[in-house]
């Protein structure tokens, strides 16, 4: 079906007094068409909307990579920092007005390889920021490398015979370093992700959002949207995210369930 | 009174007491009226049984460095203590125990390798102190009783700086300590009271001046640092730089500030960032090798346009190099170090009193400008104390200096909008109507990226253009001479200062036509100046602890021929002596 102009024109004016897209700055993302990191950005939009809180009391801090370029979408208060330090940055700027709401993202490479040393001390830290770690297992921005989370035998110009290293569970990590808030998500669930990170956010201690997404461009044979579909599921009714051993079962147990991993009984 | 200089040694064992035996006779030096500056030596090693020694210069006259000739040497370790003969001057005084807890073969004792003029006071420490306090633990303190009987310095001194230090450890610690200094104190009353050569001066102290607080190049940091306003502090421990943090650890909190231990160095300059982003005075501490791992966050820093204060406290190098050791080899990795054309402010201070001023003055240096400013110390600077007034901020030197946004532009702001003096207002998170993203990217002025020929020369120009106007706000060369055209200008910059100057006052004594310039802005620095000062030289001379000659790498260009360089790469303080030699073999014979 083709939309003609005026119906485009009443969809974009309609979009507006929703408000959905409230903090989405002008910039036009410069993420490949078809991407998971849009509904990354759509679910974290509304999660801010829904918050309440003005959009000048909002950090969003990156490192390097699609996922860097995250804070140029937003209308919050940006930082793009340097490869793999969000994280670190992201606790300076907490701790430098705790009454700022500060998100870090990025992506694996940034997260787990290079800035890999940060998630433990964050995590034991339990500065009260939140991470959102976009996990598309590919090296996008330079064209298509493995990362830490690419399957072993994934092949490419930098591997030409397939990658022969372990993926590393992002998931997992977070809760043997003991975060204190851990949940895992799916770029395609867009509403999902808003209630997550609504959840999350307020949640006081350090909070990791572990997103599963595709890279349209690079990887056409893992997580692409049509192998997430289909291996994405929610978590069973039976788990209780407060339970930190059944957290480890569910997850040691199967990649691919998502929402609320684990949550630690906040002191009053 | 007399002009009095002398330099005292206290040497032992590790876990003989020797550091602090070395610390209360500058303390009560100190509280005598006299000025002191010590530095101490000790192995790398905490258990290694490895050598310690302190040695401070006590004067009437200010102090400036440390002379390599020994007067006054208190043994604790006979063994550990022989290795310091050949630093002994010719009719240096040394005390020691003739009845030491470990026996010591007659011919290996100290006695019987000091020079024959050297003056001996040999008395029973161990057994004094035992004897007084039921303990040979305050036997340091006994060796300091006899010294302090022998050059006639007042009891009331050592008692007042011992009670003070003991005082928290409850009355029996105290009272044995004292007791055991006192046994000591009466033993030298008795045998060796006129037994002290003309050469060497009494120290019965002299009228006290201002109130005085003996500090360490590192305490002084510390204590600018949270004068200044420091919010936050994060770090990763190394040597030297670690008892900043610990020294913050204890302070800080009750300011309202917070120190975290971070991960690594990475870290640590990147919450830095991250904290003076968000508004609050952040800083770091580290040496070398952290500051290695730092320097691409802060040319993100440079590139983004953010303050953050980082302290290199140098030590040998390269790699882990010397840790306990001074080295001034960071210059080119201050300066220079880091991807890119990326402009940043380096300072360095040459004393302890500089320490704080300069901490203090990097907080403002590093808002107003909007970029990482690197105070370069070294472990020398870091580990001396000296006795100096006690050093206070004024309200302006510590008041906010960054330039906020105006509520005109409120909706329609610019971060790095293009002004002359390169500084573009800077709106903090938590500001209606200013928000935008800082960036490592290259940007247009209101923060997007952009890599357009133009922009990029644009605005690595305005980059630039800020750091250079930084220099009316930098500490400007002070020259010490006659004026006039000179025979030798001798240049220096940070610890070793103190020993150019102390040379050059010496060569003018001597009749020799020469003076000094000190350099405490690294980068940018006042060519100019610098320039207009050589030119009036016949010689330049350049002494430095490193073996490139890192400062005169910096600035041989503006002299209208070499400079001469004396690079030391020794692990240790450059001697007034060394450098004094240099200049008189550069004075054209016959001059004065």
């Amino acid at each position: 079906m083709k939309t003609s102009g005026r119906d485009l024109a009443r969809k974009v004016r309609s979009i507006g007094e929703s408000r959905e897209f409230e903090a989405r700055s002008g910039e036009l993302p410069t993420w490949c068409p078809g991407c998971g990191y849009f509904g990354i950005h759509h679910g974290m939009n509304d999660c801010i909307r829904r918050l309440g809180i003005p959009l000048h009391k909002v950090v969003t801090v990156s490192g390097i990579g699609c996922a860097g370029r995250y804070p140029f979408f937003t209308k919050t208060y940006g930082l793009h920092t340097v490869h793999g330090r969000a994280v670190p940055v992201a606790t300076g700027v907490k701790l430098g007005n705790p009454e700022l709401t500060v998100y870090a993202v990025g992506g694996d490479g940034d997260g787990l390889a290079i800035g890999g040393g940060h998630l433990p001390h964050v995590c034991r830290r339990d500065v009260d920021i939140n991470y959102v770690l976009f996990d598309n297992s590919i090296y996008g921005l330079t064209k298509g490398q493995p990362s830490p989370s690419s399957p072993m035998g994934m092949k490419s110009k930098a591997s030409p015979r397939g990658t022969s290293d372990k993926p590393i569970n992002a998931t997992l990590l977070a809760l043997s370093y003991g975060a204190s808030f851990v949940a895992r998500l799916f770029a395609g669930d867009k509403k999902m992700i808003a209630d997550v990170l609504l959840e999350g956010t307020k949640h006081k201690g350090f909070a990791l959002f572990h997103i599963y997404s595709p890279c349209v461009t690079f990887d056409k044979s893992y997580k692409t949207w049509e192998n997430l579909k289909k291996w994405v599921h929610p978590l069973p009714e039976t788990h209780d995210p407060t339970n930190l051993r059944q957290a480890f079962d569910q997850v040691l147990e199967d990649d691919w369930s998502v929402g609320v991993i684990y949550r630690r009984p906040q002191r009053e | 009174m007399a002009r009095v200089d002398l330099t005292i040694e206290v040497c032992g064992m590790a876990g003989d007491g020797t550091i602090a035996a070395g610390g209360l006779l500058n303390e009560a030096m100190s509280a005598g009226g006299f000025s002191v500056l010590g530095f101490d030596s000790y192995p790398a090693e905490i258990r290694g049984f490895g050598r310690c020694v302190t040695r401070s210069r006590i004067g009437t006259e200010r102090i400036f460095a440390l002379e390599d000739k020994t007067n006054v040497l208190i043994s604790l370790d006979d063994v550990q203590s022989r290795s310091r003969v050949p630093y002994l001057a010719r009719d240096a005084a040394v005390f020691f125990d003739s009845n030491p807890p470990v026996y010591v073969e007659e011919e290996m004792s100290l006695a019987a390798r000091v020079e024959p003029e050297t003056t001996l006071f040999g008395f029973p420490m161990a057994d004094l102190a035992a004897a007084a306090a039921g303990t040979t633990r305050g036997r340091n303190l006994t060796a300091l009783g006899g010294f302090a009987a022998t050059f006639g310095v007042p009891r009331d001194l050592f008692v007042e700086v011992i009670t003070k230090k003991f005082k928290a450890k409850g009355n029996k610690v105290l009272d044995a300590n004292i007791k055991s200094f006192d046994a000591g104190y009466a033993y030298g009353l008795e045998h060796f009271r006129d037994r002290l050569r003309d050469t060497l001066k009494p120290l019965p102290g002299i009228k006290k001046g201002p109130e005085k607080v003996m500090l360490s190049g590192n305490l002084a940091i510390g204590r600018g640092a949270i004068d200044a306003g420091l919010k936050l502090y994060f770090g990763y421990p190394i040597t030297p730089a670690t008892p900043i943090m610990e020294y913050l650890a204890a302070k800080l909190p009750e300011r309202g500030g917070r120190v975290v231990q971070m991960e690594d160095e990475i870290s640590s300059i990147g919450a830095v960032l991250g904290g003076f982003y968000a508004g609050a005075r952040s800083m770091t501490a580290t040496s070398g090798p952290g500051f290695a791992l730092m320097t691409e966050l802060i040319t993100h820093g440079v590139m983004a346009e953010i303050p953050a204060v980082i302290l290199n406290a140098q030590r040998g190098g390269p790699s882990t190099g010397l840790p306990t050791k001074t080295e001034q080899s960071d210059l080119h990795a201050a300066v220079f170090g880091g991807p890119g054309d990326s402009p940043r402010i380096v300072i360095a201070p040459s004393d302890v009193e500089e320490c704080y001023r300069y901490t203090v003055l990097s907080f403002q240096l590093a808002e107003k400008y909007q970029t990482p400013v690197i105070v370069l110390t070294d472990f020398y600077l870091d580990n001396r104390v000296e006795n100096l007034p006690i050093p206070q901020a004024t309200e302006r030197e510590i008041a906010d200096a960054n330039e906020y946004p105006d509520e005109s532009v409120q909706g329609a702001y610019k971060r790095y909008l293009m002004t002359d003096s390169g500084i573009s207002p800077r709106s903090i998170p938590g500001m209606e109507g200013f928000t935008f993203s800082a960036t490592g990217l290259e940007h247009v002025e209101k923060g997007t990226p952009n890599y357009t020929e133009e922009n990029h020369m644009n605005m690595t120009e305005k980059r630039h253009r800020k750091i250079a106007g930084a220099l009316e706000d930098l500490p400007a060369p002070v020259e010490y001479s006659r004026g006039g055209p000179l025979d030798v200008g001798v240049i220096g910059w940070g610890s070793t200062f103190g020993a150019i100057l102390e040379a050059v006052n010496i060569a003018n004594e001597r009749g020799l036509n020469v003076g000094a310039l000190k350099i405490t802005s690294i980068f940018p620095f006042h060519g100019g100046v610098i320039r207009a000062f050589m030119n009036r030289c016949s010689e330049v001379l350049i002494p430095e602890l490193n073996y490139e000659g890192q400062l005169a790498n910096l600035i041989d260009h503006l002299h209208r021929k070499d400079v001469v360089r004396l690079s030391r790469a020794t692990g240790s303080p450059i001697p007034p002596s060394l450098i004094l030699k240099e200049i008189e073999t550069l004075v054209p014979a016959g001059a004065s």
